[in-house]
């Protein structure tokens, strides 16, 4: 289903710039909320990463609501830091760089401690994600492989299996919510999707969305997925945003991650740039940021029998930073909160309200 | 009279051995090949000459380049088995006096790594599966140095241009 850039009929939310955060000095190319933080009265904190080879933490402070920055994770990296993650419980943030490693880091009191480094990669990690339970990370590169690290007692990572199928640089890893399925998008311009055999550290790639399945015509920067996990985004090089759907049964305990994932909806005629960053909010609505140095947020509309769902463009802001747009992530819990980052060098907090 | 006719006589003689000369010489011998022929066939003979000789000296330098690449490439691939040979023996006398020294993922790695040594078709420079585990040895050796958290790295054969750092 194509939505040829027609403005969508409810195009009555605007985007409302809160605050923007300075400190980084060089690009900022990623951000991560902690999950467990912006509810019942713990502090929202959000982490950024650089190409001035830092990771910043920013808290919001409780009395004035505006953010600053409380710690600087330097002298570690020695490049680019490329994308960071908290873990599940909020306790870790594990941080992948151009220097070919992947810190992790404790936050002991008010500091972040780095107490592991996972070198394994030939080069650039471009991507690192915790798995629901907090027991995998993934790690994926410019040597076009994706590593899989067990977390073990003591701060230990042990490689768990290394993924190799991709023919180009792999450019994000994101596991499924709920299940441990792991999806990765590439410069070849497909996706990827993971499962292991069984428990035998067998993993395997269990389907590949290219061509054949109306994949992407051009490198695949981004995945996202909706809260169930029933859907997933992708976004590309190639100008449109595509939306899939599975049909694994994810209720049933035990799942068996061997569903297939098929091509729903194509999103094109919106941006008019390589679109580098998709996040899909708990609310449901699909941010999206581009090299054309735009936000677009879109919606589901109700799905119609017969064509199935189909998505509107709710809100277009242009020029929130005056370069590329490289990561756009929604709050986990206030679902109206969006943070931006961009080659620009800064990070801007956003407010999704509707217009009056 | 008599010096007149022998005079006449040497001449004659003379003058018929040169038109048998001459006639041979414009003519050919009729018993033997026509002596143009080989002007005719002069480029085709030089080339032959020439591509007979250099056939001869290209087999001769052929072998000897092989020889000096067979031996480099050997060297090398020997010396990066040896090295992969080398851990595997020290983490197998690790395992033997410790038996839990390392986790059960990484005891099968080690052993996965000794058996892709073991299929390494070391006799056979030919085989299509050669360079593939090769790879497969590479990426194993990773996994473990990564799990056992070891910075140890298997550089290669010095590259001429790192050649200034070799003391002795």
């Amino acid at each position: 289903m194509e939505n040829e850039g027609t403005v969508g009929l409810d195009c009555n939310f605007e985007l409302k710039e809160v605050q923007k955060l300075e400190g980084h000095t060089d690009r900022v190319w990623g951000l991560a909320w902690n999950p467990v933080t912006g509810l019942a009265g713990v502090p929202s904190v959000l982490a950024s990463c650089s190409g001035d080879k830092t990771v910043r933490i920013w808290q919001q402070a409780a009395a004035t609501g505006s953010w600053e920055c409380k710690a600087v994770l330097d002298e570690t990296h020695t490049r680019t830091v490329r994308s960071c993650a908290w873990s599940p419980s909020g306790k870790m943030l594990a941080t992948a760089s151009f220097d070919a490693t992947t810190a992790i880091w404790e936050n002991v009191g008010d500091d972040f401690e780095c107490v592991a480094t996972l070198e394994g990669h030939e080069n650039e990690v471009k991507s690192v994600c915790w798995n629901s339970s907090g027991s995998l990370l993934a790690t994926c590169g410019r040597d076009k492989s994706v590593w899989i690290w067990e977390v073990q007692p003591g701060h230990e990572f042990e490689c768990v299996s290394v993924l190799q199928g991709h023919t180009q640089d792999v450019k994000m890893v994101l596991w499924h919510p709920s299940i441990d399925l792991l999806v990765s998008v590439s410069y070849d311009n497909t996706i990827k999707i993971w499962a292991e055999d069984g428990e035998s550290d067998d993993w395997h790639c269990v389907q590949t969305l290219g061509d054949s399945f109306s994949g992407h015509s051009s490198t695949v920067w981004a995945v996202s997925f909706n809260s169930t996990g029933d859907k997933m985004v992708t976004c590309s090089d190639d100008l449109t945003l595509k939306i899939w759907d599975t049909s694994l049964d994810l209720t049933a305990s035990g799942s068996d991650s061997s569903g297939l994932w098929r091509h729903l909806c194509t999103l094109s005629g919106y941006h008019d740039r390589t679109i580098f960053s998709v996040h899909w909010s708990r609310d449901g609505v699909i941010a999206s940021g581009a090299g054309d140095d735009t936000i677009r947020l879109f919606k589901e509309i109700p799905s119609d029998v017969v064509n199935g769902p189909s998505y509107n463009m709710i809100c277009k802001k242009e020029k929130v930073h005056s370069m590329d747009v490289n990561s756009v992530q929604w709050h986990p819990k206030v679902p109206t909160i969006l943070a931006s980052a961009s080659d620009d060098g800064y990070i801007k907090i956003w407010e999704l309200k509707a217009i009056s | 009279m008599a010096i007149v006719l022998l005079s006449m006589w040497n001449t004659l003689t003379v003058y018929r051995s040169y038109c048998r000369i001459s006639r041979v010489a414009i003519m050919g011998d009729p018993a033997t090949d026509d002596i143009f022929d080989s002007s005719l066939s002069l480029e085709d003979d030089h080339l032959k000459e020439g591509y007979n000789e250099g056939f001869e000296d290209g087999k001769i330098l052929g072998k000897q380049e092989g020889k000096d690449v067979g031996l480099k490439l050997g060297f090398e691939t020997g010396e990066e088995l040896g090295f992969y040979w080398g851990c595997v023996n020290v983490w197998n006398a690790a395992t033997r006096i410790n038996p839990d020294v390392f986790s059960s993922r990484v005891c099968k790695n080690m052993k996965q790594m000794e058996e892709l040594l073991d299929k390494y078709p070391i006799l056979e420079p030919e085989d299509e599966h050669i360079d593939e585990i090769m790879a497969s040895l590479r990426l194993k050796f990773r996994i473990i140095a990564s799990s056992l958290s070891v910075h140890i790295e298997y550089n290669g054969y010095p590259k001429s241009s790192e050649g200034n750092t070799i003391g002795f």
